[in-house]
């Protein structure tokens, strides 16, 4: 509970009056999401919102990428994303989705070029640095199931559903159809190159075919049983195939079982039953030497080729490690030089290092679960309490509730005016939104779609609502990153994905495009962040590589640019009156930059000497939002999905000895211990997991959270797990 | 002595029959008269005044006929030209009757279409005016109050558009759709979606709902607890509001 004041802690030991209002509030949580609850603390009250119905859609498919150390992760919605492994797996792009796209298969090729497939027959390369798609070209073949790009990382392998396997060559700026190998009866459901190019395995359905890459003739067909010993009706699908370069094809399929076979002779050698479940992915690390699969009930085994005994050199694959941190089907899985990487449709994406292959054994060897998004799916109306909420095809806007109630630190406040849903708006077409803002005074509403840009004009007085579309949008304005409203709501900043920043003046009922910002040094570099003065003078926009710059909005210049960091930039924020940019990075790392001075503050320098405490810089969440005070200069809020803080640039900074988390100290101790052992960082663990937080006004807080139980309870259904005593 | 009244054919054939045809009415006859020796001109070659009822009792008794084999050959032949000539007559006119139906088909399907200047304006037009599918049309939809203004908005777009076709000079409102081979795309894709829902989902498959799963673990608990089921209509089944109070309280207490 917090107390007056700025003395935040977490609650280790609820009080029994809390507990017992707490636990009202708990029991309305599974009613319909239009509750919402308001808690006083001390000297806020806080809008705890639980009816952002935000549900992640599932991972399909995980490509990992070994020159830079990137992971694609393709999602059911059709949504590709780049995480940055050694930038404390961020986020750092995404393609967005659209409903015809179902991807299936995902893969790397030489040069960092991106593929997708799915079953929409359609293969697609992605451009890394626009962020869009570079094409689609169909392959004729039907709904493709399946693609593996070779060794050499010069040739593209499609398995369609037709049965036949199609080989794309990959010229410079595209791909080109070569040849097609022998047709097969059914649909090809997985693929692999041996690493030395000279054969591939592809599974179908009941069976695998062995082809000989330079003629294209199928040298060996190998049934495989429905049922480990046993006769089923149901067809055994090779869910994935994998080449070793001695020849050996493992295979995973439907029936549970990890199955080794001899390509030389076409013959079963090993037979694993691991589950009874289907096994969906498999995924070989580069030594050859371990491998990965991930089954249906949510469990990812780990395969290890060891020695018969300690000194003989014979090996044999043994299956060493199961991990469970999944609870559905886990469909792809993929193996880096150091770790286990697993997602599937219960939408967490599990990266699992290997305590083996980890040089440094440090905090970097924890599991990491990645769940809530790292960019902000919601904005906020202050002035009116209007929060809109953005998912994959609508437009959620809602008014918060109030209450007139009072009531002393920990109290929950039964609302007088519930939060109300106001409109729904449904976009057009099968394109995902990318972004959406709503102005500050809450009667501008914009989004972008990859093909459109929309923006609405909203009004909204005494319970009657009306929105007017503005219309004629200009084309350069679609596929925006990146939108953002000035504080009078006079302005409107669009980043694209070209580079490009467009200012746009906004009139009654029409707009006036003011100017663009061309990409500085002429590299065409996305611009992910934007922040903007409260005063309406500076602009700061953040790329994925180059420094943030910062723009003069009245002279329409560029005023300075902050030195460029090598980790991201995740959160960025302009303060009210003293014009300092806080940024914030993947690796946890705050920078305070003045604006006007074009330098870091002193404080800032500070703590960069200082460094941060250890446990902050572990957090594996990253800093989405950062906010400030009107009245108070001094204090930075910021949240990540687990924890909020309130940074008092006034207070002494904690050095790696002093307790983060400091609980306040029972009320009979001496005020000079509370004032020894408070430091800069107020840090509040009782709202989580937290999707956004802000400050409405000076004593209102609102904070959207979303509960893990609510998503697990809209996925599919799970494999039935038969437990012993249920 | 009795005299012999020359005979008389029985089918007397006219002599116009005889000399302007290549082929009598019927070979009989011929036969008839050649052999009867039935003379073509003069005055034994007008037919008798006679009835001829009674030439029927006469005819039982008359001698075979003899056939040489030039005639019978020559009337064999004569027999399938016709039959050739018939056949080819009746093809004749059945292709003729196809041809005109054909025609006449042709001829109202062009009556359905649309006039070739109305098709070529649709073509020409710009992309944005065609849309793939009607039932996209209706894609902003605005659930609380005021929804005129941007219906209003709406609806006059699209018949604006809906006029841009208009003004081709139809009568009547319509869409038009252009078909780029997406049905045969959408159903493969389609079939593709069904066997994956089949494989993953489908019977035979072990599935189990999202509420059972979650209850494994308050059932696993030290102290056991009832299933969580969802208030909400939409996750699960609904559950009474007691019941829930009661279990949750101590569940979450115990997760906080």
């Amino acid at each position: 509970m917090l107390a007056v004041g700025w003395g935040w802690l977490t609650d280790a030991r609820p009080s029994p009056v809390a507990s017992q209002l707490k636990s009202f509030w708990f029991c309305r949580r599974h009613q319909p999401h239009r509750r919402c609850r308001s808690l006083r603390m001390g000297e806020f009250k806080v809008h705890r919102v639980r009816f952002f119905n935000y549900v992640p859609s599932g991972i399909r498919c995980v490509a990992y990428n070994n020159q830079s150390n990137r992971l694609a992760v393709s999602r059911t919605d059709g949504t590709v994303e780049i995480y940055n492994l050694s930038a404390n797996y961020f986020q750092e792009k995404f393609f967005p989705g659209h409903e015809s796209r179902a991807t299936e298969a995902l893969c790397w090729a030489k040069g960092q070029r991106l593929f997708s497939a799915g079953l929409n027959g359609e293969i697609i390369e992605y451009d890394l640095q626009a962020l869009n798609i570079k094409y689609a070209m169909d392959a004729f073949g039907g709904p493709i199931w399946s693609m593996a790009a070779s060794p050499s990382g010069s040739q593209l392998l499609a398995g369609c559903e037709d049965g036949s396997v199609k080989l794309f060559q990959i010229t410079p700026d595209k791909i080109q159809f070569e040849r097609n190998f022998d047709r097969q009866k059914s649909r090809i459901l997985s693929l692999s190159w041996r690493p030395s190019g000279t054969h591939i395995a592809a599974g179908s359905i009941d069976y695998i075919s062995v082809f000989d890459v330079k003629s294209g003739s199928a040298i060996h067909k190998m049934l495989v049983d429905r049922q480990y010993m046993g006769v089923s009706k149901r067809k055994c699908i090779i869910w994935g195939v994998a080449f070793l370069s001695d020849g050996t094809v493992i295979s995973v399929d439907s029936a549970g079982k990890v199955q080794f076979w001899d390509s030389a002779t076409g013959t079963l050698v090993k037979n694993h039953l691991v589950a009874n479940a289907d096994v969906q992915s498999i995924a070989v690390s580069d030594q050859e030497d371990s491998f990965v699969v991930g089954t249906a009930e949510g469990t990812v085994f780990h395969f290890q080729l060891v020695s018969v005994t300690s000194n003989s050199s014979e090996k044999q694959w043994v299956r060493t490690k199961p991990f469970q941190h999944h609870t559905h089907d886990v469909r792809a899985v993929a193996h880096s030089p150091t770790a286990l990487i697993s997602g599937g449709t219960d939408t967490h994406l599990v990266i699992r290092p290997l305590m083996e292959k980890v040089e440094v054994k440090n905090y970097d060897a924890a599991l990491r679960k990645i769940t809530f998004p790292h960019r902000r799916l919601i904005s906020c109306s202050k002035k009116k309490q209007l929060l809109l909420f953005q998912f994959a095809h609508h437009l959620e806007l809602w008014q918060l509730g109030s209450t007139v109630a009072t009531g002393k630190n920990g109290d929950t406040l039964p609302l007088s005016k519930d939060a109300d849903h106001l409109l729904h708006l449904k976009t057009k077409g099968p394109e995902n939104i990318i972004c959406s803002c709503i102005s500050p005074c809450g009667s501008w509403i914009a989004y972008s779609t990859a093909s459109r840009f929309f923006l609405y004009r909203l009004s909204y007085e005494r319970d009657n609502i009306s929105l007017q579309r503005v219309s004629k949008m200009p084309a350069f304005l679609r596929s925006a990153l990146q939108i953002l409203f000035s504080e009078d709501s006079a302005k409107l900043f669009v980043a694209s994905n070209q580079g490009s920043l467009h200012i746009i003046r906004l009139l009654e009922g029409s707009f006036k495009h003011l100017h663009t910002f061309q990409p500085q040094s002429g590299t065409v570099e996305s611009m992910c962040l934007l922040a903007v003065s409260p005063d309406g003078n500076w602009l700061a926009a953040s790329g994925t590589s180059a420094g943030v710059h910062v723009y003069n909005v009245k002279n329409l210049k560029l005023h300075c640019t902050v030195p460029a960091y090598n980790f991201p930039v995740t959160a960025l924020a302009i303060a009210p009156s003293t014009n300092n940019l806080v940024i914030a990075h993947s690796d946890q790392q705050v920078f305070e930059y003045s604006i006007p001075d074009k330098q870091y503050t002193e404080w800032s320098r500070t703590i960069q000497k200082q460094g941060f405490h250890h446990l902050w810089l572990q957090r594996d969440t990253p800093i989405t939002h950062i906010s400030f005070h009107l009245k108070r200069p001094m204090h930075i809020l910021l949240h990540d999905a687990y924890m909020f803080c309130i940074i008092d640039k006034s207070l002494p900074l904690p050095n790696d000895k002093t307790l983060l988390y400091n609980p306040l100290p029972p009320k009979n101790e001496s005020d000079v211990i509370r004032r020894r052992t408070a430091h800069a960082f107020k840090i509040s663990k009782i709202y989580k997991p937290l999707l956004f937080m802000d400050l409405l006004d000076e004593r209102t807080l609102v904070a959207v959270e979303r509960p893990l139980d609510d998503i697990i309870a809209q996925l599919p259904p799970p494999i039935k797990k038969k437990k012993f005593g249920t | 002595m009795v005299q012999l009244r020359p005979r008389v054919s029985r089918t007397p054939a006219s002599a116009s029959a005889m000399v302007d045809e290549g082929q009598p009415a019927s070979e009989e006859e011929a036969e008839h008269g050649l052999l009867l020796g039935q003379p073509s001109s003069g005055a034994a070659a007008e037919p008798l005044q006679d009835d001829e009822e009674g030439d029927s009792e006469f005819d039982e008794d008359e001698a075979p006929e003899e056939l040489t084999f030039a005639s019978a050959q020559a009337e064999a032949r004569e027999e399938e030209r016709r039959v050739r000539e018939t056949v080819r007559r009746d093809k004749a006119l059945l292709k003729e009757k196809r041809k005109r139906r054909e025609e006449l088909f042709i001829e109202q399907k062009k009556r359905k279409l649309l006039p070739d200047t109305v098709l070529e304006k649709l073509t020409t037009a710009p992309q944005t005016t065609i849309k793939k599918s009607p039932g996209k049309l209706k894609e902003v939809i605005l659930q609380k109050k005021n929804e005129e203004c941007e219906k209003g908005s709406d609806s006059k777009k699209t018949k604006e558009k809906v006029q841009k076709v208009q003004s081709v000079g139809h009568n009547k409102s319509y869409l038009a759709v252009r078909l780029k081979d997406q049905d045969l795309r959408d159903s493969r894709q389609e079939a593709a979606k069904a066997f994956i829902q089949n494989c993953l989902y489908g019977p035979g498959t072990n599935r189990t709902t999202v509420n059972k799963f979650l209850s494994l673990d308050n059932k696993r608990l030290p102290v056991k607890k009832a299933a969580a089921q969802f208030l909400n209509n939409a996750w699960g089944k609904i559950q009474l509001l007691a019941l829930i109070i009661l279990y949750t309280k101590c569940y979450f207490v115990r997760r906080w």
